[in-house]
């Protein structure tokens, strides 16, 4: 499974980070960074709630 | 505590998917059923009055990715009745659904103003009738809203909560002539004096003329509510679960054993008494705790309050956690003018600045330097 991120849309809320703080961050400048795209299955639960928490639907699993 | 074999969700909301996904990643495997009034899957409801009013274009700024619980979705559907004794739901089909677990999301609706108000026969004229005022809580009115603002009507916005005045923003920017009634200056219930002025600020610089909620009435070709909402709990009415009138929580989100409620419709503890926190992030925060705590009951983390909000208005992007309103002036953190983080004591606010929530919340927690 891979996770995939809207970039545009994103308008940098971070709640993705605090839902999967290992599979992404923003940086400094407030952009989203895919620490890791590819998942393994015991990170579908942590991305799930990543993609559900963003209020612009920014990302998505594929 | 046994576990239970057979959930009922009513709501599918934010709050009611976020229970229903919970349910499951905590391992629960029996029969989920989500019932909702709303004839479609769930969306995101903070982007109606943003990037959906604002994006002509975007007709998708508001869909969430679709959800994985494997629940069987009865949707158009409307719980009517709840009898906790036969552990029963009755739904407006005629339906009954058994439940052993019963989470209760059926979120809140908008507070429409008075026959007298709304006819526009009270203090002002020209307000137009009743049914042509509109309030933005669904998709449907969203759309509606969206289509009316498009022939670039005059608009009245009554309403200068976070809500009215994102609408108001909307129309302005669709370049309809906007006004918005407003008891007290807008805003400054909800995130106080300085966040208030920046916005209004910001507000009357693209053209929104702001009124007293008791001036005359100026005369709009569409009128639009936005007065704050009422929890969706008629249904509960005869359940005997409503204490005072309202759905009451314990920091479980538990009423009772068998039965857990989350997001709009719910009033967990606070340090004021039970309070409902109608927002996004409370909401999924809320369904988490609720369906653990119907699954592992005091074992489950119990909710711990930590607001979070964000508004976009007048070429302003707000975000602000800690306890709002927030009182006198901020201390600037970084940055200045249009573009700055700043921190009160118990709360900070990032306008037009990108910050992670996780280090905006840290930095309402630290001392104001
Ligand atoms: C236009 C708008 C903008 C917003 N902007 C922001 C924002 O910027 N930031 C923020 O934090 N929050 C914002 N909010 C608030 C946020 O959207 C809500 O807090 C959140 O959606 C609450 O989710 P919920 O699941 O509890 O309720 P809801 O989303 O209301 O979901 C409840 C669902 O249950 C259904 N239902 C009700 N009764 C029944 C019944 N008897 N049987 C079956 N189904 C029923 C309802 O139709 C609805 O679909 C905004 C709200 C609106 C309306
Ligand atoms: S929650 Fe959504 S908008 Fe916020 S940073 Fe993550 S992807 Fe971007």
């Amino acid at each position: 499974m891979r996770i995939v991120l809207d970039r545009p849309r994103c308008e940098g809320h971070g709640l993705c980070e605090e839902a999967a703080p290992a599979l992404m961050h923003l940086d400094d400048d407030g952009e989203l960074v895919l620490d890791r795209e590819e998942l393994g299955d015991s990170e579908t639960a942590a991305a799930n709630a990543a993609v559900r928490v963003c209020p612009v639907a920014a990302l998505r699993l594929s | 505590m046994s576990r239970p074999r057979r959930v009922v969700v009513v709501g599918h909301g934010i709050a009611g998917l976020t229970a229903a996904d919970t349910l499951r990643a905590e391992g629960f495997d029996g029969e989920l059923t989500i019932v909702g009034d709303e004839p479609r899957p769930a969306y995101s409801r903070p982007a109606l009055s943003k990037a959906l009013l604002r994006d002509i274009d975007d007709l998708a700024s508001h869909t969430l990715p679709p959800s994985d619980h494997g629940a069987v979705e009865l949707l158009g559907v409307r719980a009517t009745a709840l009898d906790v004794g036969r552990r029963r739901v009755v739904l407006d089909d005629g339906e009954t659904l058994p439940y052993d677990g019963l989470v209760v999301a059926s979120g809140c609706r908008p507070r429409r103003l008075g026959a007298e108000a709304a006819t526009g026969t009270g203090p002002g004229t020209g307000a137009g009738r009743r049914d042509d005022a509109l309030a933005l809580r669904n998709l449907d009115d969203a759309l509606a809203l969206r289509e009316r603002i498009a022939s670039r009507p005059s608009v009245l916005v009554i309403g200068g909560g976070p809500l009215g005045m994102e609408i108001a923003s909307g129309c302005l920017d669709a370049g309809c002539d906007t006004t918005l009634m407003s008891l007290g200056p807008p805003l400054l219930d909800q995130l106080g004096r300085w966040l208030s002025d920046l916005l209004v600020d910001a507000a009357r610089a693209r053209g929104l003329r702001i009124l007293p909620a008791d001036a005359p009435r100026p005369p709009a070709d569409l009128v639009v509510t936005a007065v704050g909402d009422v929890p969706n709990d008629a249904w509960l009415g005869s359940s005997g679960l409503l204490g005072g009138g309202r759905l009451v929580v314990d920091s479980r989100g538990r009423v009772r054993q068998d039965v857990v409620a989350a997001g709009d419709v719910a009033a967990f503890p606070s340090t004021d008494g039970p309070r409902r926190t109608p927002l996004w992030t409370s909401a999924i925060e809320q369904a988490r705790v609720a369906a653990a705590a119907l699954l592992r009951g005091d074992d489950a983390v119990p909710y711990r309050a930590r607001p979070y909000f964000w508004t976009e208005q007048f070429g302003l992007s707000v975000k602000a956690a800690g306890v709002m309103p927030a009182a006198g002036d901020p201390v600037v953190v970084d940055g200045t003018g249009d573009a700055c983080l700043v921190q009160w004591p118990g709360a900070a606010a990032a306008v037009n600045y990108r910050i992670p929530v996780p280090r905006l919340r840290r930095l309402c927690e630290t001392a104001v330097a």
